[in-house]
């Protein structure tokens, strides 16, 4: 069959969605198979997505695919067959084809195909199509001419198959060598071009084809859509009254009360439906976080065979929706909080079997809308934070004194395990104890302007708690005055608003501090931050914004409250992107620019 | 388009045409390429913007964008004047960015051709950067500095912009 010289672009873009949609989906599948193996249907979706991938790459030529995915449903058909059990061992072989077919794809996808090594994949998979001799594997369906000689009968022992191979792939990839014309049949007398063939790559590391979720795309349902343009049918629509309007006042032809009570309408009714837009384009951009969560049972299951350690991963409300922009920014944050909690948080089953808890330990992974914020919480049921040992460790690296750990209440030194180098462990490992994650976890936080909040109580396990905005393009804001400029400060970092004597303020070491209930709450004054020039006496009362940035608090003084308001963002531009303090700009009702305050480059400032 | 600008970048002796924009800051006159004007506005609402270079004047709201503002005064170290009616602000493409500059006034745009800059004068007075100075073009009425404003940042200032 020749291959389809992939002019029909169309037909490309197709096939790698339709791929990359089924292979996203297999991933978790196949976990979900390996604990409840006697799911028929699921085995049935797996085989059926793995078939479709096969049987689409063989239409359009892509040899090398046809080949793994042939292998791999073989076996799978096997499984389906009850010829074969699910077993740790088959798993893995299946999830290292799937990965291997996954970094086909993104050959294909990136327009370079290679020819990469695919021997050692398919030569794990033949044992298990070839032991319990019994069985003669039919390739189902699908007849796959241009693959036939490939596709080895299972009667071949494994051991003469390597020697064939190569060959084979020579032959049939349709990769592009120069002059390497697609042979059907493979000659024994192969002309030049074809030895001179690039050796095949080895296939890079585990989780190479990782990054195949294409993000220049959206699908959006149907409905949502139609919800849109009836949305902005009514726009239209009050546009048009409100050029009538304007018409009647140019005219002169209407009242004051009567022009009054119109436009007040008008505006009302504009208000109503920008915001229903607003909610409504919103809502496009958000995917379900299922997106990021499902790569985590994958995870889990092969840290938790590393580690020799028992883990049941429970995810919640996979559902939650949230932006695009966050979306693609949680995933490493997560992995790492992942990673410390099987690595740091959960016991082996021998200790947890001492402590007198069940042998696997559960880690819940869950998403829940809270307002206009995300919260998505990793909770294990591990061994919990040892203060005692993350506050000698401390010590020890010379981070803090003895005194500063005395003095330290648990949340401070909770606060201590985002120091970038902190490590309780004694030797890092590959999983983790570089001291880097927490590091990449407050960063990344901090840059969606969430807050991360850690519980934790000594033997029964922690939890981690990251609150996130919704998004980042339109914010919620507190306007806020500093002697005659107005600034805006986002909602979702603000805890809380109170009005002080600024007599009431305390001097620590130069640092202006405010007793707030139990907490010592530093204080910023923005007027200084931002060189704002004095006006007039300063009053006695002002205005503490209590706002959280990643794990820590503090408390920006203003002149006054001005309200709240929705704003959307907008950059400064290159020339000023890095203003300290400054996270980018809005304009007012009133045309004029205001300055969004970044509260985590105030800690920043601050520190 | 692309023609016009390589005289004045490469060598000056060409005979083809360009156009300027030329504007006023403290008595002297001045020319842009005119492919680098985007528009020319009156002064509105400038909003300060903490902790910049004395010369960022601040943003301003241009049709939903926002766009820093230079004061050219201020950048070449000339005497501070209130601001009139004749103050302009160039809005002006500098490598894909739009930036506003502050001038006393602009007031023609004029045709010359490229033969006709000569190169600047080894010492040039006052506080303009020889960088940003593209030539001189000198005409019976009047002398006119022609200026490459992309220049007018030198490494360290954009640095300072991007990395403070």
């Amino acid at each position: 069959m020749p291959p389809i010289d992939c002019e029909d672009q169309e037909l490309l873009d197709g096939f790698l969605a339709e791929t990359t949609e089924l292979l996203e989906k297999l991933d978790d599948d196949l976990i979900t198979l390996e604990k409840d193996s006697d799911d028929t249907e699921l085995m049935n979706r797996i085989f059926r997505s793995i078939h479709t991938i096969k049987g689409a790459s063989s239409f359009l030529g892509f040899d090398l695919l046809v080949k793994v995915a042939h292998k791999t449903e073989d076996v799978l058909n096997r499984l389906r067959k009850g010829e074969l059990v699910v077993t740790p061992e088959i798993m893995d072989v299946i999830l290292e084809a799937t990965d291997l077919v996954k970094i086909l794809v993104s050959d294909i996808k990136a327009g370079d195909i290679q020819e990469r090594e695919t021997e050692g994949t398919i030569n794990k998979l033949l044992p298990f199509l070839t032991v319990a001799a019994a069985a003669v594997v039919q390739p189902p369906l699908q007849p796959t001419t241009a693959t036939e000689p490939v596709v080895t009968p299972p009667s071949v022992t494994p051991s003469s198959e390597p020697a064939a191979a190569p060959e084979a792939v020579a032959d049939s990839a349709p990769s592009q060598p120069p002059g390497a014309a697609p042979l059907p049949v493979p000659k024994p007398a192969a002309d030049a071009p074809k030895k001179t063939a690039p050796p095949p790559k080895p296939v890079q590391g585990k989780g190479g084809g990782d990054d195949l979720s294409d993000n220049t795309t959206v699908r959006v349902d149907v409905k949502r859509l139609d919800d849109l343009m009836n949305q902005v049918g009514e726009l239209v629509l009050e546009r048009n009254r409100m050029i009538q309007i304007n018409q009647d006042l140019q005219q002169n032809e209407v009242n004051r009360v009567d022009f009054n009570e119109d436009f007040g309408k008008l505006t009302k009714r504009m208000s109503f439906v920008t915001s229903e837009l607003q909610m409504q384009v919103l809502k496009m951009r958000m995917l379900p976080v299922e997106k990021v969560f499902k790569k985590f049972p994958r995870i889990v299951r092969s840290m938790s065979r590393d580690l020799g350690k028992e883990v049941d991963l429970q995810i919640v409300g996979e559902e939650t929706e949230l932006d695009r922009s966050v979306v693609d920014e949680i995933g490493d944050p997560l992995i790492h909080l992942i990673r410390n909690a099987m690595d740091h948080g959960l016991e082996t089953p021998e200790e947890r079997l001492a402590a007198g808890k069940s042998r696997g330990g559960t880690l819940v992974l869950a998403a829940v809308h809270e307002g206009n914020q995300i919260i998505i919480s990793i909770k294990d049921d591990g061994r919990g934070i040892d203060t005692e040992r993350v506050g000698r460790k401390a010590i020890e690296k010379g981070l803090i004194t003895e005194e500063q750990f005395t003095a330290m209440g648990q949340r401070e030194v909770f606060d201590l395990l985002f120091l970038p180098g902190f490590s309780t462990k004694e030797k890092a490992t590959d999983l983790s104890g570089r001291g880097v994650g927490m590091d990449v976890v407050k960063t990344n936080i901090k840059k969606l302007n969430g807050l991360i909040e850690i519980k934790s109580t000594k033997g029964a396990g922690s939890e981690f708690i990251l609150r996130l905005p919704l998004t980042l393009a339109i914010i919620q804001s507190l306007l806020v005055e500093v002697v005659g400029e107005i600034y805006s400060i986002p909602l979702s970092s603000v805890l809380e608003t109170i009005r002080v004597d600024q007599r009431k303020f305390h001097l620590i070491g130069g640092q202006e501090v405010l007793k707030l209930r139990d907490i010592v709450l530093p204080l910023i004054r923005l007027q200084k931050v931002f060189n704002v020039q004095p006006r007039g006496e300063t009053e006695d009362f002002c205005y503490v914004v209590v706002v959280g940035a990643a794990e820590k608090r503090m408390g920006l003084v203003v002149t006054r409250l001005v309200g709240q308001q929705e704003v959307a963002i907008k950059s400064l531009g290159n020339y000023l992107a890095n203003i300290p303090g400054i996270a980018g700009s809005t304009i007012l009702g009133d045309g004029r620019v205001a300055l969004i305050i970044d509260p985590v480059a105030m800690s920043e400032v601050f520190e | 388009m692309q023609n016009a600008l390589v005289p004045v970048k490469a060598d000056a002796t060409h005979d083809e045409l360009i156009q300027l924009v030329s504007f006023n800051l403290d008595q002297e006159e001045y020319g842009v390429d005119v492919l680098k004007v985007r528009e020319i506005i009156r002064m509105p609402v400038v909003t300060r913007v903490p902790n910049t270079p004395h010369y960022v004047e601040g943003v301003i709201n241009l049709r939903g964008k926002v766009v820093p503002i230079i004061s050219m005064r201020k950048k070449f170290g000339l005497i501070e004047s209130e601001n009139d009616k004749q103050t302009r602000i160039m809005v002006m493409d500098m490598d894909g960015e739009l930036m506003g500059f502050i001038v006393d006034a602009v007031s023609e745009v004029i045709r010359i051709s490229g033969s006709e800059i000569q190169p600047s004068p080894a010492m040039v007075a006052g506080g303009i950067d020889q960088e940003c100075i593209a030539g001189v073009i000198n005409q019976a009425e009047r002398l006119l500095v022609l200026l490459n404003l992309e220049k007018m940042f030198s490494r360290d200032e954009k640095n300072m912009f991007t990395g403070m």
